[in-house]
């Protein structure tokens, strides 16, 4: 095991006016445990990514020695936010993404996976999405995606900033039953639970110098400690505040699974009210049904009219639409008031920037920003998801007092929170307790029970399975493409509708369910039906004529037998299954395809970020979903967040030695069974068909 | 050969992945033009650039050979899987139009990446697109009317991809989110020139002004500066 050691480093990223890191000297000698400490923007995360040797010289001006990892993997890196890291569309094949990129044998990955799942002590069977579980299990699954490499060193960057109390303590065990004889680095501003675990305390100060260095309990003491958050004194005794919102007898439901049942809850002015409980319990769906974005399933909601409501999605840059903070703070067309604007960002201690673009802002700095453009419209309810999370404890109290400025003006205020500091700040606190939720995780780990769960890497989970499903990707693409390429023989109206024959009798083998087909083939259907009336209407015939209408049905008989085939077939590949017989089979470039496969998982999880982005919009009084306007804007926004998600996510796959997978292994084979000659017939036959069908009908 | 950062990699892969699910959103805009449509098809060439989008970011942000055409084909392939109407004559769609875009950044070498190459990368999508789209789906459209498509093609091509394209990678570099990517890196250089100059950095944010910063040695009160994300 080697030490790690920084000489004299400097590093000055091309987007910042100063260095971030000035001439730091730091050795750690190899088994050594060090809690890394310092306010943000200390350039904690920079030392945790030179300590990992990733620092980018295309990002960057880097001087001085950072030796890097022996092999790849040899430093395992876990980041903040541990959707950043994930790569895969199932548990197992994300802790098996580093040992495919060391190109270790099946087996031997297999093997890897299995002890690095049961070692960060992962609840999830692993057949699971990862970016469907909760926090608390996808860092614990980070960590295992870390360990399967072996790694002698573990840097962890605020692993738990993100997770509630309990949540925290049980990944924070975790990490230290796993960095027994490791190297262990941690970034934090919560000291106090790692103190105890660790052997030095090092606290960092403006552009990563080191302040202090030594034993973690005596630098501690010696600390100034961060502002404490004072509770506020006396909870009221007598509600007196007029009823701006409430849910009567609620009962909503979430992807079909009952989440709240028979929920009364009254939010009146004056007050801050908190909605609590674990992961899954409801919390979110609570707010959604509050703001009019779920539709309660029974009960019945009041709210004030919708310009007397502002919303606060969990990351603020979300709900960012202007190119400079100011215009933010009066981009909805409720929020009119300049001097309140101005006063806004005066309290915020946001004046300074009124001119910065609100993306360059710092965590605590959008917080503020979309709280104050929530108040910029002289709200009645204020709602606002985590609205703490992530924030050292500055930020955190800056926050806290906007919420009191809020409260203090009449208006109601609720947020859904885990942070122990708001909910004792709170006048009321709502717990859901969530349907068997008790250990915070139910929704994760239901199926897992008191047993170790299934840690066998397999292929993608299906609701159910079709014929089609037994084929490979390839033969599926291989009938979409050969049955395209048949459907140019198409000359007839006659002969087109005998080439659907096949289509007809084959597609119910590729048919999850009725109302998935039907979804399926829908647009196709609308699509052909197009082009049969542009074709009557624009083709070389008289328009509109008994010849053109001829013409058309051609036309859109044609183009069926050229989609549906493929459409149909495409039901049953996924990414995963596709890239590993692209990657696997056809020995593509490797890396571009694992990079694909990971980007292609990220869809659902992009989809859910587009409907928070376009709803906080909606709710900021900005337009319709539909118009162009808005489109464009939201999609900016899902491409800031994808982008900064794509660096993190760039680091997170580096530190399991993705940068170097040009020969990397596939988890699993793309096999060519039986049923795929069986596909290949198919395909060449759809290929065929219609000109034979030509012929038959003359 | 070109390296591709991983970094490379994954913002080429994610602006197709975004504008994969963002299209889902899209297809109201064509609701918006039905009156026109309904008469006359070929109008729908006007909604056509915004389908090229994710090649000419690609192209502005990356600057790498390829990176156009694999962010086309990751948005392609994922509306292929979630159940495009156009089955895999999406996949030759995303062919077309990366390649297109391609071209144009291959015809200056990949040297300039202005607006100009953005909206001749534009119209070039446009021509291979609406080639593609006269073999497969327009075959018995008269080529008057076809010729009329192609105007409309290559003026969407080159408005809603060449320029729109443009504009969104100046306004996603003014956010700071693309400062590990070239097209970050000259906002950056401005910014840091700027506040070399004395001038407050403007859309540098919190990277330009300093910040109401506490005395730098006390590390409790420098805590002062907030972390801007780099």
């Amino acid at each position: 095991m080697t030490n790690l050691s920084l000489r004299g480093l400097t590093w000055h990223p091309y987007s910042r006016t100063e260095p971030t890191v000035l001439d730091l000297d730091l050795e750690i000698p190899a088994g050594q445990r060090v809690l890394l400490a310092g306010a943000s923007g200390s350039g904690k995360s920079t030392v945790l990514r030179a300590l990992a040797g990733l620092l980018d010289e295309e990002a960057g001006e880097l001087t001085g020695s950072t030796p890097g990892p022996a092999r790849p993997g040899e430093r395992g890196l876990l980041l903040q936010n541990p959707v950043d890291a994930l790569v895969a569309a199932t548990v197992g094949r994300e802790a098996a993404f580093g040992p495919e990129n060391a190109a270790l044998p099946r087996e031997e990955i297999q093997a890897r996976t299995t002890a690095a799942l049961d070692a960060a002590m992962v609840d999830l069977p692993s057949g699971r999405a990862p970016l469907d579980a909760s926090g608390g299990q996808q860092q614990r699954l980070a960590l295992a995606g870390s360990l399967a490499l072996d790694p002698s060193v573990l840097l962890l960057d605020e692993p738990t900033s993100m997770l509630d109390g309990d949540t925290a303590a049980a990944v924070r065990a975790s990490i230290l039953a796993t960095a027994a004889g490791r190297t262990l680095v941690v970034a934090e501003h919560r000291l106090a639970p790692w103190l105890d675990h660790v052997d030095r305390l090092i606290v960092l100060g403006e552009q990563a110098r080191i302040m202090a260095d030594g034993p973690p309990h005596e630098i501690a003491a010696g600390l100034d400690h961060s502002p404490t958050v004072p509770v506020r004194p006396a909870l009221l005794t007598q509600r007196d505040g007029e009823v701006i919102a409430a849910l009567r007898g609620v009962a909503a439901e979430r992807g079909g699974r009952p989440v709240l049942e028979d929920l009364d809850l009254e939010l009146r002015g004056g007050e801050l009210s908190v909605v609590t409980g674990p992961s899954g319990s409801g919390k979110t769906t609570l707010l959604r049904t509050l703001l009019g974005l779920t539709a309660p399933s029974a009960g019945s909601v009041e709210r004030p009219s919708p310009e007397q409501v502002a919303f606060v999605p969990q990351n603020p840059a979300h709900s960012f639409v202007a190119a400079s903070v100011r215009e933010e703070v009066l981009a909805s067309p409720w929020a009119r008031d300049e001097q309140l604007a101005d006063q806004l960002l005066e309290r915020a201690g946001l004046s300074e920037l009124g001119q910065a673009n609100p993306h360059t802002l710092s965590g605590g700095e959008q917080r503020r920003l979309a709280i104050i453009a929530a108040l910029a419209q002289d709200p009645r309810l204020l709602v606002l998801d985590e609205p703490t999370v992530g924030l050292d404890a500055a930020r955190h109290l800056a926050v806290l007092e906007l919420l009191d400025a809020a409260r203090a003006e009449g208006c109601a205020v609720v947020a859904a929170t885990h942070d122990p500091a708001l909910i004792a700040r709170s006048d009321v606190e709502h717990r859901l307790s969530g349907r068997e939720a008790a250990d915070g995780e139910a929704d994760d780990s239901d199926e897992a029970g008191s047993t170790r769960p299934d840690r066998t890497i397999g292929p993608v989970p299906r609701a159910r399975t079709i014929p089609a499903d037994a084929l490979n990707p390839l033969v599926l693409s291989l009938i979409g493409i050969l049955a395209a390429i048949g459907s140019f023989a198409v000359q007839s109206w006659q002969g087109g509708l005998l080439a659907l024959l096949p289509i007809v009798l084959l597609g119910p083998l590729a048919v999850r369910s009725f109302r998935g087909g039907l979804l399926r083939l829908t647009p196709i259907l609308l699509s052909a039906a197009g082009l049969a009336w542009t074709t009557a209407l624009l083709g070389d015939a008289p328009s509109l004529s008994g010849e053109a209408w001829l013409l058309g049905a051609k036309e859109a008989a044609r183009i069926t037998v050229f989609v549906a085939p493929g459409v149909l077939a495409l039901g049953s590949v996924d990414p995963t299954a596709l890239g590993d017989a692209l990657g696997g089979r056809l020995r593509m470039p490797a890396r571009m395809i694992a990079a694909s496969v990971a980007g292609l998982v990220r869809a659902g999880h992009l989809g859910r970020q587009w409907e928070i982005i376009t709803h906080a919009r909606v709710l900021r009084g900005l337009g319709s979903r539909t118009s162009p306007r808005m489109l464009a804007n939201a999609t900016l926004a899902l491409l800031v967040d994808a982008l900064r998600g794509a660096q993190e996510q760039a680091l997170a796959m580096d530190s399991r030695g993705f940068a170097t997978a040009t020969t990397r292994t596939w988890a699993l084979p793309s096999r060519l069974r039986r049923a795929d000659l069986l596909g290949v017939v198919i395909a060449l036959g759809l290929a065929v068909w219609p000109l034979l069908a030509e012929v038959l009908v003359g | 050969m070109i390296r591709f950062r991983t970094v490379d990699l994954l913002v080429t892969v994610l602006i197709g992945a975004a504008f994969g699910v963002a299209f889902l959103g899209y297809g109201q805009l064509y609701t918006l033009i039905g009156p026109l449509t309904a008469a006359f098809k070929p109008a729908e060439g006007l909604l056509a650039g915004i389908w090229f989008l994710p090649a000419v970011l690609a192209a502005l942000i990356v600057r790498k050979p390829g990176a156009a055409l694999l962010a086309e084909m990751i948005a392609a392939v994922l509306s292929m899987l979630l159940g495009s109407q156009w089955g895999w004559g999406t996949a030759i769609s995303g062919l077309m139009q990366g390649g297109g875009v391609e071209l144009a950044f291959l015809a200056f070498r990949y040297r300039r990446f202005t607006l100009p190459v953005a909206v001749l990368g534009g119209m070039l999508s446009a021509l291979l697109e609406w080639g593609w789209e006269k073999f497969a789906y327009y075959q018995e459209m008269s080529w008057t009317y076809s010729l009329v498509m192609l105007g409309f093609f290559l003026l969407s091509g080159a408005l809603l991809c060449g320029v729109l394209g443009w504009a969104a990678s100046r306004a996603l570099a003014a956010t700071g989110a693309l400062d590990a990517m070239p097209a970050g890196r000259e906002r950056a250089q401005r910014a840091r020139a700027a506040a070399a100059a004395g001038r407050p950095a403007g859309s540098a944010g919190s990277a330009g002004p300093a910040g109401p910063a506490g005395p730098a040695g006390a590390p409790a009160e420098g805590m002062s500066r907030d972390d801007a994300r780099a």
